[in-house]
Parts: structure tokens; C-alpha cells; sequence
């Protein structure tokens, strides 16, 4: 089994300075190191895949990256795309061995200088947020200790784009692995109790927590047991 | 084993054969098999924890959703039979957790809370590489049976089988997107639960067998329902119709 990473990728992404200025950015900027990528993109979308107002680039590394994210977003379809439907990581070691896949994407891809992707939901059961999509200018395929430090860095990056959702400093990057059943409970009861999407019960939940300074856990646990009833008030 | 029983187990073999040959959920299959587990072996519970590629363990499918069995799985992040199983790759029991809580400080006085005497996990491996546990509970003292423990490796063989039967797995990617698939699935699952115990006021355990049925009934993934109930585009009414034996949650 993978030893277990995490301290020492929050270490390296704790600075000195302001957390509210580039999460995303330093976190992606490992991502560049630690799976040893030529570049790394960030995407808003939602699961339909469908072209939705809010979807954007947020993030890229370098131009290729920027080319990657832009071609999926015009042709409809891509790793990153395929990652976000599906929940899953898409792993291509070889994106022309991949052309009956993405035919509309893998040409223009390669294209672009990129031999191989692999691409990271940033997902949360049915709350979506976007994909991770790292590119490489050479054939191959991740290691086990890659995947496992993209996992966690997809996982970051899906606690700093959330904060960045409900407008607040992404200042406790780890909060989302340490959850557990109970707390997804919650979240679908609170969605369905206040007519919001997951996404927003979430949230809510969450700065519930910190507004009365309990762990997210413990909140939850009231939530399905039905001692603590969420409102809509902010 | 009489006649009806291996009667019962030829039928579970052929009902997992079939699953292999469809459209293979590895969720949904997980599911079932514990639950035949429970049926056709001599436990109490079980329950399969899969890897998450990031070093740690996380459950898949339990025989119950009740909360006492499900934490049990998450307790297992820190000590516990399917810990050690996965380390090793080799099978790991209990025959009684009172003497073993020196061994699992954190998972046997759990386990015990629970009511389980007994517990033994088994690996579920492809080659070298171990991607998981099937864990059995016994609730009376002796130990699983050796007959239990093989049908239940047999049983998880099956599922890893499943996992594999689609590409040569040489570099490891598709296993990880199965995994990936069926961990991102379990917590579309848990969202989905909320959803329909709050609006119905049904627990968690009747509130996953209403999802189950009616994926059944109607020919859906039970991921893909799952994510229309969490998303709020499922008709839930009708999902909780279609449960059988629905009983009210009790009150405190």
C-alpha cells in the first residue's frame, strides 16, 4: 500500500504568505512536480458536459495547457470531460492509441505538442466542480505514487475552488478527506430540506461548523439524527 | 450442506456469472455479494472495503447500512483486521475480540459494541496486487467456518474477476478507474440516502434498499439513480413506493 503522502503535499503547499492569493495556482504548481508533467489545466464545468455559463478555465500552467482545456470545451469532448461525467480519474498513457475515443480531440491534442493525459475530477459524489487534466509532451503512464499524489492534489484543489465558490479563504485544506458517510448524509438532507443543490448544502453545513466552531462531523451527526435542523439563513 | 443450500450457492454463482457478462457495476455487484454473503455463509455481516489509491481504505458495500456496521469500516483507517489483510495480502481473523483488543485497539472494542465475537477478513488480489478486503462478522463465538471463509474468497475472486474481465489490466489505469468509479458512486450513494430519508423520514438501511430495488425494477445503474436522487431530477415518491418491507424509522 501507498504510503500515506498527504502531511508532507499539505506541507509543501503551506507558505508564509497569503492563502487567499493562489490556492489553486500552488497547488497545481506541485502537481507540475510531483507527477513529473509538462503542464497541468484547471475547468469549471458540470456534469452534463453540456456548455454552461459558468464554465471556465481557471488555471493553467503554460499555453499547451490552456490549448487543452479550450479544445475540450470547443469540441465537446475530452479526458477531462470524460473524467467529469464519469466520477473517475481517465488515465491515457498514449493519446493517439486513445483517437477512437476522443476523435474530435486527440488530433488537434496531439497537435498541440501533448502525447499523453490524465485527467482528475474534482468531484464529490454528484457535486461537480471541474477536472485536473495534466498533459505530457512524451508517451507514458503515471506511477503508483502519481497517482495517489494526484488524488490528494485533485482533492486540494476541490477545497480551494469550493472556498472560492462560498467566497472565503480556502484557509483548511483537508478538511474534505477527512469526511466520512454521515456527512454526505447530511448533505443530501440538507439539500433536499432547504431546495438546494448538494453543492450548496455542503456549504451550508460547513460554515455552520465553523460559525459555531464544531467539527463538520459532529454537525452532520445532528443533521441525521435529526436533532439539528439547517436554515436557509447565511 | 444439504441439497437446498447447494441449490441456493449453484443459483448465487450463476446470478454472479450473469452480472459478469452485462454491463458489470462493480458497486451494485459488491453489494450483492455481501449480501450473499450474509445468506449463504455462517456470519453475521460482511462487508468489502476497497483501496483508494491514495493509501487508505474505504468501504464499498456493508450487509447493513446501520450505522454500528458502517463505522466499523471507517474505524478500520487507524487498525483492524482488513487493514492487516491488505498490508499482507494474506487472510486475517479474530476468533475473539475481547483477547484481541490489544492487537486492534480502536476496531475490537467497536466491533465488539456492535455485537460481533468474530471477525476474518479476505483479500481480494489481482496477481501482486491487492486492491481490497471482504470482512465477515460472526456474532456468536467459534470463529467463521473454514467452509465460509473459502466460498467467501471464492465469492470476492469473482468480483476482482469482474474488474478485469474487460482489458488486459499491464499498467494498472483501468483498475484504478473501476475503483475510482466505485469509490466517487459509494458517496453519490450516501448523498442520495439523505435525500431520500429526509423526505420520506425512513433510516438510512430503508432508504439504500429503495434505491437498490428500484434500480432493479427499473433496469438502472445504481450509481446513475443515485446521481439523479442527489441532483434532485429523480421522482422520489416513486422510489420509495417501490420499496418493499419499508418500515418508519423508529424514534428516539
Amino acid at each position: 500500500m501507498t504510503e500515506n503522502h498527504r502531511p508532507r503535499l499539505r506541507a509543501l503547499l503551506a507558505t508564509n504568505g497569503d492563502h487567499r492569493v493562489g490556492a489553486l495556482n500552488r497547488i497545481c504548481a506541485l502537481a507540475v512536480l510531483e507527477l513529473e508533467v509538462t503542464g497541468v489545466g484547471v475547468t469549471l464545468v458540470g456534469r452534463s458536459g453540456a456548455i454552461e455559463a459558468h464554465q471556465r478555465l481557471v488555471h493553467a500552467s503554460d499555453t499547451v495547457a490552456a490549448r487543452l482545456e479550450d479544445l475540450q470545451l470547443t469540441v465537446g469532448e475530452g479526458p477531462g470531460l470524460t473524467a467529469v461525467i464519469s466520477g473517475a480519474p481517465v488515465l491515457i498513457p498514449d493519446l493517439a492509441a486513445a483517437r477512437s475515443r476522443w476523435p474530435a480531440f486527440c488530433p488537434d491534442a496531439q497537435r498541440a505538442g501533448a502525447e499523453a493525459m490524465f485527467a482528475f475530477p474534482l468531484t464529490l459524489g454528484a457535486i461537480t466542480l471541474g477536472s485536473l487534466d495534466c498533459y505530457r509532451t512524451t508517451t507514458g503512464g503515471l506511477s503508483t505514487y502519481h497517482v495517489a499524489a494526484a488524488l490528494m492534489l485533485a482533492e486540494m484543489a476541490f477545497e480551494a475552488l469550493l472556498a472560492e465558490v462560498a467566497g472565503h479563504a480556502p484557509d483548511d485544506l483537508g478538511w474534505i478527506s477527512d469526511i466520512h458517510a454521515e456527512v454526505h448524509q447530511a448533505t443530501g438532507m440538507v439539500s433536499y430540506q432547504l431546495g438546494v443543490s448538494v453543492q450548496a448544502a455542503l456549504l451550508r453545513i460547513r460554515a455552520y461548523a465553523y460559525a459555531h466552531e464544531l467539527a463538520v462531523a459532529i454537525v452532520a451527526r445532528r443533521i441525521v439524527d435529526r436533532s439539528l435542523l439547517l436554515d436557509n439563513e447565511n | 450442506m444439504n441439497d437446498h443450500h447447494e441449490q441456493r450457492l449453484a443459483r448465487v454463482f450463476v446470478e454472479l456469472a450473469d452480472t459478469l457478462v452485462d454491463d458489470f457495476d462493480l458497486l451494485e455487484f459488491l453489494s450483492m455479494l455481501v449480501e450473499r454473503c450474509v445468506e449463504l455463509l455462517d456470519v453475521a455481516a460482511a462487508g468489502v472495503v476497497l483501496t483508494d489509491n491514495k493509501g487508505g481504505l474505504r468501504m464499498a458495500a456493508a450487509s447493513s447500512e446501520q450505522a454500528r456496521l458502517v463505522e466499523l469500516f471507517a474505524v478500520q483507517a487507524d487498525d483492524g483486521p482488513c487493514l492487516d489483510c491488505v498490508r499482507t495480502g494474506l487472510p486475517v481473523y479474530s476468533t475473539d475480540l475481547v483477547a484481541d483488543e490489544l492487537r486492534w485497539p480502536r476496531f475490537a472494542p467497536a466491533a465488539r459494541t456492535a455485537g460481533f465475537v468474530a471477525t476474518h477478513a479476505v483479500p481480494m488480489r489481482l496477481r501482486r496486487t491487492v486492491i481490497g478486503a471482504l470482512n465477515l462478522f460472526k456474532a456468536e463465538p467459534n470463529g467463521v467456518d473454514d467452509a465460509s471463509v473459502q466460498l467467501g474468497q471464492a465469492l470476492a475472486d469473482v468480483a476482482t474477476i469482474g474488474m478485469l474481465q474487460q482489458r488486459a489490466i499491464d499498467d494498472n489505469t483501468i483498475l484504478i478507474e473501476q475503483l475510482q468509479t466505485a469509490l466517487n458512486s459509494r458517496v453519490v450513494i450516501e448523498q442520495a440516502k439523505g435525500v431520500l430519508s429526509a423526505h420520506t423520514d425512513v433510516d438510512m438501511d430503508h432508504a439504500f434498499a429503495a434505491l437498490r430495488g428500484y434500480a432493479r425494477s427499473h433496469n438502472l445503474r445504481l450509481s446513475e439513480l443515485a446521481f439523479a436522487v442527489a441532483n434532485g431530477t429523480a421522482d422520489l415518491k416513486a422510489i420509495i413506493a417501490g420499496a418493499n418491507h419499508l418500515a418508519r424509522r423508529a424514534k428516539p
